[in-house]
This record gives structure tokens, C-alpha cells and sequence, in this order.
């Protein structure tokens, strides 16, 4: 590998350059190297670093056990300030409700029916204020699939949201995207 | 959780863009350690570096709606400790050049344990990286130990490929010296 001038400052006083050993180090040691005392000496210490260098790479030194939960704590801490959607309110000022605190709300009703499993709820402001839109993906257990389940699943989520939150549902799309064996 | 745990980074991350959270979770804790591993030796302070580590992390949940590629995440991780770690070392002293023999003996508060190190020319290596600039110790561990491309850091110091081709030639030469002894 070429190095330009600029690019190393470290010079051996035979003229060769500490980057031309290390790039050298994978090749036999040609006639000069041979012969030279400097550049011997620096091969030497670079096949030394590059032993260290790799027991540093295989280093797995681990952060505290406790860092993931720390992480976790601050995600869903800032999960609870994001994501805010308005609700009507007859006062002056505004009335939010997190997204993700809705889509908790309707997981919950929609696992209340029998053979049902929620998986992702996506939360969204409707077209009119203070309305909102979900759509939910659901999983249905393979024995239990019958007709009504689905309207089981709206009648309990729209009158949860409504209920609980105080809130219209607008639009609820309900997306059957797996079958489940019971276990 | 058991069948997320064999998810590739891409997947996972788009779910995470989702929000789902326990999808987030186990992309902490398949590059938390990396990311530790870089900053403790940025910053020779473990809790310096788990600071930097759980920022980065609530960071990046914060921006996956603004990443390009899915795949483009650890790239994104290696970026953001790289500079995190660079804003601590500014922010921890005044901007000069201390002769290397004049370095403090660093205190036994918050470091790696150096008699946990396997051996001593490892020893030898963590405490000269400790006296080269930040800039090249981040160029030098990014390349030489987590194998990141020149591009890649010369994007994250913002800088060229071939400066960084020189700053890591030089801490290679300043590294090696250190090294003399083992020969």
C-alpha cells in the first residue's frame, strides 16, 4: 500500500516509514528489511501490537447488568411524552392522550375475547377533532376462528376506548394477519 | 421474545420504528456491549462510558423515524458513541497538549480495572492509547478493533479517508513503540 509523505510523519532513518512495515507485515521480509536494524526493530514491535490489538478486539468486558433496564426505564419513560394525540375538551387549553397509552386500552379489550390475541395496535388522530383512528393486527386461535369473533373484538374495543378514554373511535381497522394453535 | 431473539438487526429495527419496544430491547442488548466496549476505552471511565452508551441508545429510539435504511443502524450507533465520547473528552479539559510523561497517574475512581487486563502488554496498549488525542484514538479503535471502514469514520470525525488513513498510521507508530519492549 502506497502511503503518501503527508499522510505518516514517523520516518525510520533508513528512509522507510512505519506504515510500509505494517503493510509489509503479511509479506516476507524483503532484502532491505532484512539488513536493517530499524526496520527490524519496528517490525518486531508492530507484530506485537498486532497480537494485543487483537486480544483487545476479543476483550468482552460487559457494562453494569443493570445498563439494558436503565435504557429501557429512559425509552419508555420518553414513550409516555410522545406520540400525543388531542381529545375534545369543553375548557380552555388542551386535553393529549398518549398513543401508545390507547393502544394499551384496546390490546387490552381485544384479548378479553376468547381466541383472541392483539399484536400491533397503531394509533392515530381521525379526521374529526378529538377523534381517533386505530388499526390492529390480530392473531385468532386455529379451533376457535368463528364468524362473530371480529365483531366480538369491535363491539369490546370501540365501547372500551370509549369508556375508558372518552373518546370516539372513528375508524377501527381490524387486520387478521395470523392463526394460532392453542397450546 | 424467544422467537425475537433470532431476528436479524434489519427486521428488528423496523419494528422498533413501529414502536414496539421489546423489539428496541433486543437491539440494546446485542450492541450495548460493542458500544460499552468503544467508550470505555474513549473515555477510560466505565461510567463515563454507560452514560454515553444509555444516551446514545435513547437517542437512536428517538431518531429511527429519521434513518434512511434499516440496515443502517449500527452505522448510526458507531457514530453517535464516537461523537458522544469525543464531547466528554472536550468537555473534561481544557484543550492542550499534555506531555505524555506529565499525563496524571489516572486515578483508581471509575476506571477499567488495569489488573484485570490479561496481560501486560495489553496493560502497556490501554494506557497508551490513554495519550494519544481523542480524535486518534477514536480513529485507531474504530479501525483496528470494531473494523469499520475508512469511509465510515472519516464520516463520523468528519473528515477525509486519507486523514484518517494518517492519524491511524500515526497512532500505529506511537502504539508500536510502547510495544518495544515484547519484542
Amino acid at each position: 500500500m502506497a502511503v503518501n509523505g503527508t499522510s505518516s510523519e514517523y520516518l525510520l532513518p533508513c528512509g522507510r516509514d512505519v506504515d510500509e512495515v505494517w503493510s509489509g507485515l503479511g509479506e516476507p521480509v524483503d532484502v532491505h528489511e532484512r539488513d536493517c536494524p530499524h526496520c527490524r526493530a519496528t517490525r518486531g514491535s508492530l507484530l506485537v501490537l498486532r497480537d494485543v490489538t487483537r486480544e483487545l478486539a476479543d476483550d468482552e468486558t460487559e457494562p453494569s447488568r443493570d445498563l439494558t433496564g436503565r435504557i429501557m426505564a429512559a425509552v419508555r419513560a420518553d414513550l409516555r411524552r410522545h406520540d400525543l394525540l388531542p381529545l375534545p375538551t369543553p375548557e380552555p387549553g388542551s386535553l393529549e392522550v398518549s398513543a401508545q397509552a390507547v393502544a394499551a386500552v384496546v390490546r387490552f379489550a381485544a384479548d378479553g375475547v376468547a381466541g383472541v390475541r392483539a399484536r400491533r395496535c397503531r394509533v392515530t388522530a381521525g379526521a374529526a377533532a378529538g377523534a381517533l383512528a386505530v388499526e390492529l393486527n390480530l392473531a385468532v386461535s386455529y379451533h376457535g376462528f368463528v364468524r362473530h369473533l371480529l365483531d366480538d373484538v369491535r363491539d369490546r374495543v370501540e365501547s372500551a376506548v370509549g369508556a375508558r378514554i372518552g373518546v370516539r373511535l372513528e375508524r377501527l381497522d381490524l387486520v387478521l394477519d395470523d392463526l394460532y394453535e392453542d397450546g | 421474545m424467544t422467537a425475537a431473539a433470532a431476528l436479524d438487526t434489519a427486521t428488528l429495527v423496523a419494528r422498533a420504528r413501529d414502536g414496539d419496544v421489546p423489539a428496541y430491547e433486543q437491539l440494546v442488548r446485542r450492541y450495548q456491549g460493542q458500544m460499552f466496549r468503544l467508550a470505555v476505552r474513549m473515555l477510560s471511565s466505565r461510567g463515563d462510558a454507560e452514560d454515553v452508551v444509555q444516551e446514545v441508545f435513547l437517542t437512536a429510539w428517538r431518531r429511527l423515524g429519521q434513518l434512511h435504511a434499516d440496515d443502517a443502524f449500527v452505522g448510526w450507533l458507531y457514530r453517535a458513541t464516537t461523537n458522544r465520547c469525543l464531547n466528554v473528552l472536550r468537555a473534561r479539559r481544557p484543550v492542550t497538549d499534555v506531555e505524555p510523561d506529565e499525563t496524571p497517574s489516572t486515578g483508581a475512581a471509575g476506571l477499567p480495572d488495569r489488573a484485570a487486563e490479561t496481560s501486560a502488554q495489553l496493560a502497556a496498549l490501554v494506557d497508551a492509547l490513554d495519550r494519544l488525542t481523542g480524535e486518534q484514538r477514536a480513529c485507531w479503535l474504530l479501525r483496528e478493533v470494531h473494523g469499520r471502514s475508512y469511509e465510515e469514520i472519516a464520516e463520523t470525525i468528519g473528515t477525509t479517508s486519507a486523514a484518517v488513513r494518517g492519524r491511524i498510521a500515526r497512532a500505529r507508530a506511537q502504539l508500536a513503540e510502547v510495544m518495544e519492549p515484547w519484542r
